[in-house]
């Protein structure tokens, strides 16, 4: 077995650090899975293949799930993914169960993120082939799914769907690529600012200045008050037992399955599988309105999913080179730098380093879940940590995330407070920064697949026209938005029967 | 290419490309927001009232001293931070240097009932963070700080 030869203790000792270092790095505001593999990619200049791919196997997976830990403590979520965490994961701790809430997401995360490898393992060459038989105009659709969620995600409908629109906008600004087919021109920008802003705002620090400062400014305004950490007893809270999960089983292997799904997607990764499958999970949920105020059920649903993303992610950049989102991106990069042209032919011509990679991936997903699981108490001091000293260290950590996002870029230090006071502003006058984050993300690829299919096909009606896939992604989007209309109708009746009573 | 014809066909300039979709976002905006006009008007109308009744009677409350305090420290991180980055290119000493004070200085404005105690926590935590995270990132390894 040519396998076992490559299964060196120096194999599984790097998966494990990897793991350990990327929880940390998820774990702190602002630092994210992205960054994790980013910083460690030179040290893998010194290892050979399977070595360095066990070693960023464990970054990507414990980047993605130390992403929890702030967001169920701290109402921050460590990485985009996260943030459907903190809808059910931080009133959870705010009611003195957070070692429940952490335990709740760190199981579903194992779940979420060995379902992904199986489904990885089983059907990477068939479902890969589904995924690239989509054209721009399913890509648009999917693209167009996406965002009527968030319809659903909001407190009012209307405010949503603005919201989302603006963060479509501001991903806009710059330049219209010629290398996604664009003209090259300028568009929404003064003059001034074109040496800053050619290639628009830059996602990490626009994330991390809504989330970091934005919350930051609002915790000064209120006169960073002490009570609130106080208050969180993590210690002598609910206790945990697997029982939580009883009856969960169909939400886990949804979500778990729509992470797989949505990680598949080249493009649509990231955030919008956990925001796809907590949407889900509120729509079939036989209580939808408790979700939200602190349920494990929010939990299992956010968690699974994006660790079921690692899985589905990988599919496409292993069988066709493209990245999911910008973790897998940077993955690429290391691959490039072993001499390995990822695409159709990668797993048939490279099927023990495709082995290796599985038993990274699994084994990644034990560690992550051991150290975890039994280290929570440990890795959660982050939040006794009194605020006056937190706050501070979040700042700093902020400002290294994104200077060093795109190598030493200032401007995108002031992107931080743009953002950040943007998002504080914006709160207040009932701005839903959810869908603006949303709407941020997939705007700059739903213009480029929606223009370039106008300009292949010259009518819009081929958008219902080009495939039973897109008259079925129709079906989703009317399922979607109907089900949100008629959601949101049913709670103002409720509310206004409330007060009619 | 023929070039469809009927009540839904689409010419895109290719020189105007860059604004096609940018103005559809515009319309997008301005429907949502009289939308939104229509359906939440009253709410808004009766929440600004409210708002400026509560003005009248208690002024506005916030907490004025560390709301521009963090405003006018953060500028000033950034600006001083780069300044001093310039001073000693590439070895993220404008980072370290710059962190350390806006560090203390925000911890002791966002402290309340300050003791010895607590001092000493605020200093020693304004020294060993910046020193660690320069030391791992930029020394260990090699991320460009400013």
């Amino acid at each position: 077995m040519e396998i076992l030869s490559n299964l060196t203790p120096m194999f599984f000792a790097l998966t494990a650090f990897g793991v350990m270092v990327g929880i940390v790095f998820g774990a702190i505001p602002g630092m994210t899975a992205t960054m994790a593999l980013a910083v460690c990619l030179p040290m893998t200049y010194g290892l050979d293949l399977t070595n360095g791919l066990a070693l960023l196997l464990g970054l990507y997976v414990g980047g993605i799930s130390g992403g929890l830990v702030p967001a169920i403590l701290l109402n921050i979520p460590g990485t985009p993914s996260s943030i459907t965490t903190t809808f059910d994961g931080y009133p959870m701790t705010q009611k003195g169960q957070g070692e429940r809430a952490l335990k709740v997401g760190i199981s579903s995360s194992l779940f979420g993120g060995l379902f992904s490898a199986v489904i990885l393992f089983l059907f990477a060459p068939t479902l890969a082939d589904v995924a690239i038989k989509f054209s721009y105009i399913e890509k648009f659709l999917i693209i167009l799914f996406a965002l009527t969620v968030i319809a659903s995600l909001s407190q009012r409908l209307l405010v949503g769907l603005f919201s989302g629109a603006l963060g479509i906008w501001f991903a806009l600004i710059g330049t219209y690529d010629i290398t996604d087919g664009g003209n090259g021109e300028y568009r929404l920008l003064p003059d001034f600012l074109v040496n800053y802003l050619d290639s628009g705002f830059s996602l990490l620090p626009v994330l991390i200045g809504m989330f970091g400062l934005g919350t930051i400014l609002q915790e000064a305004e209120n006169g960073v008050r002490e009570e609130a950490v106080d208050s969180v007893k993590f210690q002598k809270g609910a206790k945990f037992s697997f029982s939580i999960f009883k009856g969960q089983f169909v939400n886990l292997f949804r979500s778990s399955s729509i992470g797989t799904f949505v990680g598949m997607l080249p493009g649509v990764g990231g955030s919008a599988a956990s925001v796809l499958s907590y949407t889900q999970a509120k729509n079939f949920s036989r209580e939808p309105d408790k979700l939200g105020t602190g349920e494990p059920e929010g939990v299992i649903a956010s968690e699974s999913a994006n660790n079921g993303l690692t899985g589905g992610a990988l599919i496409p950049l292993l069988s066709l080179g493209i990245p999911g989102d910008s973790t897998t991106a940077v993955l690429i990069g290391a691959f490039t730098l072993q001499g390995i042209q990822l695409g159709p032919l990668f797993i048939g011509e490279n099927t023990v380093t495709w082995d290796v990679m599985m038993v990274s991936l699994v084994f990644a997903n034990l560690v992550m879940f051991m150290v975890m699981f039994f280290a929570i108490r440990h890795i959660a001091k982050v939040v006794m940590v009194p605020k006056f000293l937190l706050y501070p260290g979040i700042l700093m950590m902020c400002v290294v995330g994104a200077y060093a996002i795109n190598y030493g870029v200032m401007f995108d230090v002031w992107t931080l407070l743009i953002f950040g006071v943007f998002a504080w502003l914006g709160q207040k006058v009932g701005l839903e920064i959810a869908p603006f984050i949303i709407g941020f993300i997939l705007g700059g690829q739903a213009e480029i697949y929606f223009v370039k299919s106008l300009e292949s096909f010259g009518t819009l009606t081929i958008f219902f026209t080009k495939s039973p896939i897109a008259l079925f992604l129709w079906g989703l989007i009317a399922v979607s938005v109907a089900y949100s209309v008629h959601h949101t109708i049913r709670a103002v009746k409720r509310k206004n029967g409330g007060n009619g009573a | 290419m023929e070039q469809e014809t009927g009540p839904f066909s689409v010419s895109i300039d290719f020189d105007q490309s860059h604004l096609f979709f940018p103005n559809i976002i515009h319309w997008v905006l301005v429907f949502l927001a009289l939308s939104i006009v229509l359906v939440h008007g009253r709410e808004i109308v009766r929440h600004v009232q409210g708002w400026k009744e509560s003005y009248r009677e208690h002024g506005l409350d916030y907490d004025r001293l560390r709301l521009f305090g963090t405003f006018g420290l953060v500028i000033a991180y950034f600006l001083l931070m780069n300044w001093v980055g310039q001073l000693f290119p590439n070895t993220g000493m404008g980072f370290l240097l710059v962190s350390m004070p806006f560090m203390a200085l925000l911890s002791l404005l966002y402290v309340h009932d300050l003791d010895r105690k607590k001092f000493l926590l605020i200093l020693a935590n304004s020294v060993i963070a910046p020193l660690v995270a320069w030391y791992v990132l930029a020394q260990l390894f090699y991320i460009t700080l400013p």
